[in-house]
């Protein structure tokens, strides 16, 4: 640690540059896990808000909500428990005036059920009239307020927003909330349809009959358009920033080795074991990274405070542990690289010259 | 009996055609409180033989003797553990760790050696011998080549070794700068009871010295 310390403090110009690099690559880290987790959060909120452990759909649906229709029939020998809620789903346009439109998810619900029940409202009351819809708070932060009346899709119905619900999008749109009846009357629903889905809390429910077929929530969140190929992405691009600071980490240590080999050399003639020379380097990359990933994890807080609340960035304690821990990996890995050209060090070469 | 002795070395490199024998058949002690200097040509073989006296490496024949102990079989660690206690080196650049200041050049010796290194009152003693007392802030960089040699020199005592081994000590030095350094190695080994080993081709030292040997192609002969 001595050595790597005092090498360290008067080799700031060299060593900075390292660190600017490990600060470089972890901030990226930082951001891109970031973005990953707001973004694939956006994409569960909502099903994650209502606990969901399992969900019946058309078994033709291809396990999609949106695509899913179940029939009175489909759902005859379902028995509903407290646990369990119906939803209707349909893809929207809302729009009021004087505002921009709006993508987003219709859900109609019951009022006797969770979800409905269970609505974590930031402002304003839970819908109980069939013009009014309780909203996403992404609206309000579009310049939506209570009291606004949104029509969907364009037609001349209006709709009166009287509350704002934390929690809610569900594949990346926030949700709009009414009552079930609006959800069948927007969808022109024939008398035979029941729901999109039943949500439910019970992680034993295995209800299959006719169309209707229980899936897994991992499965039903799996299957959500984009996920899984936006999630593999970003594992991806995190994965390569990981083996590229890796090889960035090795490489520095390598050719500062190797620049070094001739001093090695001298401390060994002088009696200084390999273990020290070995310790010591080890010790610097853990110096450079921590320095490096700390400088990272404060600029990433940073970014994440200032970054608009429509940039999908969420920064938790977990990426900030596991890029540190990741990037400490990779540096003590890095570090392992030039161990080699230091025990072969040859003392005699001190000699003459 | 000699602190040091080498006894029919003899140093091989590579094989058939390739062979190189860099030391025939050396012979050679130095007690404490003495003055040796290795001279010769360069390719005589003086690198050679400071590597083996100096444990840095093993002889493919023959005996090493330090205090009557064979050090020709020992095994890397026993051989850093050593130099480390015993052997103090003054390399031909001198050599000191160049991100660290003199004073650091010690606090690293304390590092790996926690027993017999000189005290602080020892030290002090050594530098003002040396006349570097107010340079131990300072890195090798800022130093001149003078004050460079009295610094790795005070850091090849500090582990208080019995022998001091010196290559080409001088070859950098202006002539006055020679004749202190002279005078200096001769009160180290009178004053501090070291062996002091110069390999050198610098003649202006032959007057500090108590012996001299002279080597010329892998051969050595005794001159003074």
């Amino acid at each position: 640690m001595f050595l790597a310390i005092k090498e360290i403090k008067h080799e700031k110009l060299r060593y900075g540059l390292i660190v600017l690099i490990i600060f470089l690559i972890s901030y990226l880290i930082f951001m891109l896990s970031s973005l990953a987790i707001g973004l694939s959060s956006q994409n569960t909120q909502a099903i994650e808000s209502w606990n969901t452990q399992r969900v019946v759909l058309n078994k033709n649906s291809n396990i999609n909500m949106n695509q899913s229709v179940l029939t009175k029939e489909d759902l005859k020998n379902f028995k509903m428990t407290k646990k369990d809620a119906v939803v209707g789903e349909l893809g929207i346009v809302a729009k009021a005036k004087g505002h921009q439109s709006v993508s987003a998810q219709f859900l109609g619900i019951k009022k006797d059920q969770f979800i409905y029940k269970d609505q974590d409202l930031v402002a304003g009351k839970k819908a109980k009239k069939t013009n009014e819809v309780t909203v996403d708070s992404s609206f309000k932060d579009q310049g939506y307020h209570l009291g606004d009346k949104i029509s969907l899709n364009g037609s001349s119905k209006k709709y009166k927003i009287v509350g704002f619900v934390n929690n809610a999008k569900i594949n990346i749109a926030p949700i709009v909330y009414s009552r079930f009846a609006t959800w069948k009357k927007l969808r022109m629903a024939a008398p035979n349809v029941a729901a999109s889905a039943v949500i439910s809390q019970n992680s034993k429910l295995d209800f299959n009959y006719k169309d209707a077929k229980t899936y897994s929530v991992e499965k039903f969140i799996s299957e959500l358009p984009g996920y899984t190929a936006q999630n593999m992405t970003f594992d991806l691009m995190i994965g390569f920033l990981f083996v590229i600071s890796l090889i960035v980490i090795a490489v520095f240590l390598y050719i500062l080795t190797m620049q070094k080999m001739h001093n090695f050399a001298v401390m060994r003639a002088q009696g200084i074991p390999s273990k020290t020379l070995i310790s010591a380097t080890i010790s610097q990359s853990i110096i450079l990274v921590v320095i490096g990933v700390i400088i990272g994890l404060i600029l990433m807080w940073l970014t994440a405070l200032l970054l608009p609340d429509a940039v999908p960035v969420k920064f938790t304690p977990l990426i900030a542990l596991g890029g540190t821990v990741g990037m400490l990996l990779m540096g003590i890995i890095g570090s392992l690289i030039p161990i080699r050209s230091i025990l072969k060090v040859d003392p005699a070469k001190a000699i003459g010259e | 009996m000699a602190v040091i002795e080498l006894k029919d070395v003899k140093k091989v490199y590579g094989k058939g055609e390739a062979q190189v024998v860099a030391l025939k058949d050396i012979n050679f002690k130095a007690d404490k409180g003495e003055v040796v200097l290795i001279m010769g040509p360069s390719g005589a073989g003086k690198s050679t033989f400071l590597t083996i006296a100096g444990s840095l490496q093993k002889p493919t024949s023959g005996q090493v003797l330090i205090n009557d102990a064979d050090i020709s079989d020992f095994s890397a660690k026993k051989s850093n553990e050593l130099r480390l206690g015993k052997i103090g080196f003054v390399l031909q650049a001198y050599n000191l760790v160049p991100f660290l200041t003199v004073n650091e050049q010690f606090t690293l010796v304390d590092k790996v050696k926690k027993q017999n290194n000189l005290s602080k009152a020892e030290l002090q003693d050594l530098l003002k011998q040396l006349g570097i007392t107010k340079l131990l802030r300072k890195y090798p960089g800022e130093l001149s080549g003078g004050q460079q040699q009295r610094a790795a020199i005070a850091r090849a005592l500090y582990a208080n070794p019995e022998i001091l081994l010196a290559d080409e000590p001088t070859a950098l030095l202006d002539t006055q700068n020679v004749e202190e350094v002279g005078q200096l190695f001769k009160d180290l080994a009178k004053k501090r009871d070291k062996a002091v080993m110069l390999v050198t081709h610098d003649p202006r030292l032959e007057k500090y010295a108590d012996h001299i040997y002279e080597m010329m192609d892998g051969t050595m002969t005794k001159k003074k």
